[in-house]
């Protein structure tokens, strides 16, 4: 199964979520900040809104600077900076294996904060590894058992994982 | 959290634009769409294609009821969670005969749990403990031959056995010349209290139909209660947990407070329903209930009891993939 971008971003948070979303068990689709998301996405960067989907990826936008390309990821927030540049540099990374060098470029429009991310090799090793370790979780029979961590609180899958007694 | 709508008038449901209104003798009333997760309808109402189509594509299910208050059928919109992976899990669930009477039991499980938790609220306050007393102490018996069961078949058995003697209860808790038990009756109830059992457990089974269209569950296979695949009826295995929580404790608290009284209710040639006018009352009753939250230990917030419904589903579903052991709710009080 190939590997997405959410994939990664997914993968720095919590396992249990990469595993639940390929396997299209999606998340409460009433929970209040996936709408904002979705809202968010839809309502920022309207003007030059170029979405660009090639092969397993979708790129939240792009656009050309001094003859580079630059690709940009749009966040609700800069609290999980880790997931977002990891995911970024899949990006990055992707479009290098097919000879484009491009920069990135996190955008977090509810903080109107920017910042850029630039592919490196040691992230293409981190990423190699991240790839193979997402492929061991989707052979998993059984979901990741819930961890609770500070993502739990505002995670749209939290009355599933903890709905117990 | 998404609403539920009831309309008891009659009149036509419609689509204009992006909106639905329900009209009636000439006043137009706006259903705010996107906040509305079902709508009930008791009244003639007379709905379009087009009204149909656009409550699909927002997800509103709806469920209809007849003149008498008798369950028609409900508008299931088409699927819109789909998991190929739990609809697998569910269909290995129902075909390996273990498996499914592991399940078919906790629900059995779950429902004389429950029902104890209501017997035990009354031992404790009202003075015939000894009638209680002995019906929980029947209650217990009978839960130890669960794990003796061999077939769904003799587990319905020792369900109808609980029940029997749970409903030999309601004249002492009640204490009401106007609603005596007798004996339960169906289709149509013979009494004023077997009315209110019948009303209320078909609004609680399409309560839980609706949760589950927002759960990748397929109502189509049931545990207990057989699929055949043409209708549903994993709902009606979730309501056994929760029917007598919420139906059962409505009904003694409405009857109590003289919320309901005979004048509610109609009398046909063969048996006796709720009238239009009760079936407000309760209806309305019920809703506050539905929306009255109750403390979870597990997540450590309170939810409605509507919401424990779901949480309920997704119990179920963490069952069918493998990942916990289904324990049924379990009120404390």
């Amino acid at each position: 199964m190939p590997v997405t971008g959410t994939d990664i971003w997914y993968y720095y948070i919590c396992h249990r979520e990469v595993w639940l979303m390929k396997h299209q068990i999606a998340p409460d689709q009433e929970d209040e900040s996936l709408d904002l998301g979705r809202f968010i996405s839809e309502i920022y960067y309207r003007r030059n809104k170029k979405e660009l989907s090639f092969g397993n990826i979708v790129i939240d936008r792009v656009r050309q600077e001094d003859g580079q390309l630059v690709v940009g990821e749009v966040k609700k927030s800069s609290r999980y900076m880790k997931s977002a540049t990891m995911q970024l540099l899949y990006y990055l990374d992707y479009l290098r294996r097919m000879g484009i060098e491009a920069r990135g470029e996190l955008l977090f429009p509810e903080e109107r904060k920017k910042e850029v991310v630039e592919w490196t090799e040691e992230a293409r090793v981190e990423l190699e590894r991240a790839v193979k370790e997402i492929q061991r979780i989707l052979r998993m029979p059984v979901p990741p058992k819930p961890k609770k961590i500070q993502f739990c609180a505002k995670c749209a899958y939290r009355e599933y994982c903890w709905a117990e007694e | 959290m998404k609403r539920t709508l009831y309309i008891f008038q009659n009149g036509e449901l419609r689509r204009k634009d992006h909106s639905l209104y329900f009209e009636t003798e000439g006043r137009k009333k706006y259903i705010p769409v996107e906040n509305t997760s079902d709508i009930y309808i008791f009244g003639e109402v007379d709905v379009s294609k087009r009204f149909l189509e656009f409550a699909s594509q927002k997800q509103i299910i709806v469920h209809y009821f007849n003149h008498y208050g008798y369950y028609v059928g409900s508008f299931y919109p088409r699927e819109h969670l789909n998991a190929g992976h739990v609809i697998l899990k569910q269909a290995e669930h129902y075909l390996d005969g273990r498996k499914r009477l592991n399940l078919a039991r906790r629900f059995i499980e779950g429902s004389i749990q429950q029902m104890g938790r209501v017997l035990k609220y009354y031992r404790s306050r009202l003075e015939a403990k000894d009638v209680f007393d002995n019906v929980l102490h029947d209650f217990e018996k009978e839960s130890l031959l669960l794990s003796d069961a061999q077939s769904v078949e003799q587990l319905m058995a020792l369900e109808g056995h609980v029940r029997e003697k749970y409903y030999s209860t309601f004249d002492t808790i009640i204490r009401h010349p106007d609603f005596v038990f007798e004996k339960r009756t169906k289709r149509p109830p013979h009494n004023r209290l077997n009315a209110l059992i019948s009303f209320g457990n078909s609004i609680v089974y399409t309560m839980c139909l609706s949760e589950i269209y927002k759960t990748y569950l397929d109502p189509r296979i049931g545990f207990l209660h057989s699929t055949n695949f043409r209708r549903f009826s994993l709902h009606l295995d979730v309501a056994e947990i929760f029917k007598p929580i919420i139906v059962d404790r409505l009904i003694f608290s409405l009857i109590n407070k003289k919320m309901l009284v005979k004048k509610h209710f109609d009398k046909l040639t063969d048996g006796i329903l709720l009238s239009e006018e009760g079936r407000k009352i309760f209806v309305s009753e019920l809703e506050k209930k539905m929306q009255t939250t109750v403390q979870h230990r597990h997540l450590g917030k309170s939810v409605s009891y509507r919401r424990l419904i779901r949480l309920e589903l997704y119990k179920i579903q963490k069952h069918l993939l493998g990942e916990k052991e289904y324990e049924p709710y379990a009120a404390k009080w």
